[in-house]
């Protein structure tokens, strides 16, 4: 009997060794700037906030894979190119950010403890330095990055204090609180702060859901106060440095280099293909490539700066 | 005398229409319902209260409940959490900021969620309201 349950304590903690656990990659969309949302897939503890009416939350994972965060990740970070912001997945980043310019998005299957929405927010909580999440429940989502992209672009909009993009007819009286875009039907935009599902969503400047007689220019209110934001400097000039990056092995499925600095980088097929993306750090880096990726690629780095390219052959 | 008035009326009309165009540019603010002027010393009376709060923060307006949360960030940001007794189920979400050059400023929210209505700590001329406001203005999906 002891002899049983020696071998079953001895097996469990080779598991928990073993078993490997789905890891959020560690992603920046814009590293120096202060400002920061941070994308939390792993699940999380929630207490002492506005949504702890019924006492403590416990957040599921979100269940998604490392590939799939990378690309919800991508999409969000995309709407955002515009501001000084940083869209993060790294939770230390987090805690360096200035707790009046931070926000954390919970990204958790189910939110039962709130109803049937595809997330919620406290609206301005970007400022408020008390650590309210914003959340979006991803099984409301069909599991489609795309719209839970969409969904925490929308949820992080009412963080930095933007209201619904509402439609109104010539009287003023509300039409729909949730824009779709249907202002001109043949138009393929819809507002971000609308329903940014089912047309290539937007930041808008039009009527909020607090009345007709407001204007909510979206990119204006969230670069400004009480945010304070800003917008990105504009890089007139990127300086090419293609030997910033030296290849050190190259095998089918793996890359080795050792990178002279920090960048973002991508790697391409010859027909513009991204196979994968992330970030270099200083020193010896590692990048997997999955099979199929055969033929000649680009390897293209950049940090706001310096940006090169190398060709791969073989991979 | 008839060009003066058209004159004076067009330029009546011109800067109708620009002050007009400036109030709708504007930072939207929310349409309320009710407001309470509440004074910076009542707003501060809350973060040296034991955990059972009671205090008068405006005429007709007490405050009552317990400190579920505090939260301390450097000195710069204190937050409180308490559950309003005297609004059931209801929850006060208050934050102190102190800037680098020494200025207090405060900001709050009072809500249940679910509920129709809520509150918001608002600043205007250096005076604090909670203006009553509709709810989907302040927690939205």
């Amino acid at each position: 009997m002891k002899t049983l349950r020696y071998h079953i304590l001895i097996c469990s903690f080779v598991l928990a060794v073993v078993v490997p656990r789905a890891q959020t990659p560690l992603l920046n969309s814009y590293s120096p700037a202060q400002p920061t949302v941070y994308l939390v897939f792993d699940g999380a503890e929630v207490d002492g906030t506005i949504w702890n009416e019924q006492g403590k939350i416990l957040a599921d994972p979100a269940g998604l894979s490392p590939s799939t965060i990378t690309w919800i990740h991508h999409l969000i970070a995309e709407h955002f190119t515009l501001f000084n912001l940083n869209v993060t997945t790294d939770p230390a980043v987090y805690l360096r950010a200035p707790v009046q310019q931070r926000v954390k998005v919970i990204f958790t299957p189910s939110g039962t403890w709130y109803g049937n929405v595809s997330g919620v927010s406290a609206i301005g909580s970007f400022v408020w330095g008390d650590d309210t999440p914003a959340w979006v429940f991803t099984g409301m989502l069909s599991n489609d990055p795309s719209f839970i992209a969409n969904a925490a672009v929308h949820q992080i909009g009412h963080t930095l204090g933007l209201q619904h993009q509402s439609l109104y007819d010539s009287y003023g009286i509300m039409i729909t609180e949730l824009s779709g875009g249907e202002t001109n039907i043949f138009s393929s935009q819809a507002p971000l702060m609308g329903i940014p599902f089912y047309k290539k969503a937007g930041w808008t400047n039009g009527h909020p859901s607090t009345g007709p007689q407001y204007v909510q220019n979206d990119t204006a209110a969230i670069a400004g106060a009480p945010n304070a934001i800003g917008y990105r400097k504009v890089i007139t000039e990127e300086k090419q440095d293609d030997n910033a990056i030296f290849i050190e092995r190259n095998r089918p499925g793996n890359v080795q280099l050792i990178s002279m600095g920090n960048f973002n980088f991508r790697l391409i097929d010859m027909s513009g293909r991204i196979l994968t993306q992330g970030e270099l750090r200083t020193g010896f880096n590692e990048i997997h490539v999955h099979n199929g990726s055969t033929g000649v690629l680009v390897l293209q780095w950049s940090d706001g700066n310096r940006s090169g390219s190398q060709k791969l052959m073989g991979l | 005398m008839k060009t003066l008035k058209t004159i004076l009326t067009g330029f009546t009309l011109i800067l109708c229409q620009q002050l007009c165009a400036q109030q709708t540019d504007s930072a939207p603010d929310l349409p309320y319902s009710n407001k309470i002027e509440i004074s910076p010393d009542a707003l501060e009376k809350l973060f040296h209260s034991p955990d059972d709060v009671a205090i008068v923060l405006a005429p007709g307006f007490e405050l009552k409940g317990k400190v579920k949360n505090r939260t301390d960030h450097g000195n710069s940001v204190t937050s409180l959490l308490i559950d309003v007794a005297s609004r059931p189920g209801g929850t006060l979400s208050i934050s102190r900021y102190q800037d680098a050059g020494g200025k207090i400023y405060y900001s709050a929210h009072l809500l249940k969620l679910h509920e129709h209505e809520g509150m918001l700590l608002v600043e205007k001329d250096k005076r604090y309201y909670f203006i009553e406001t509709q709810q989907r203005f302040l927690v939205s999906e």
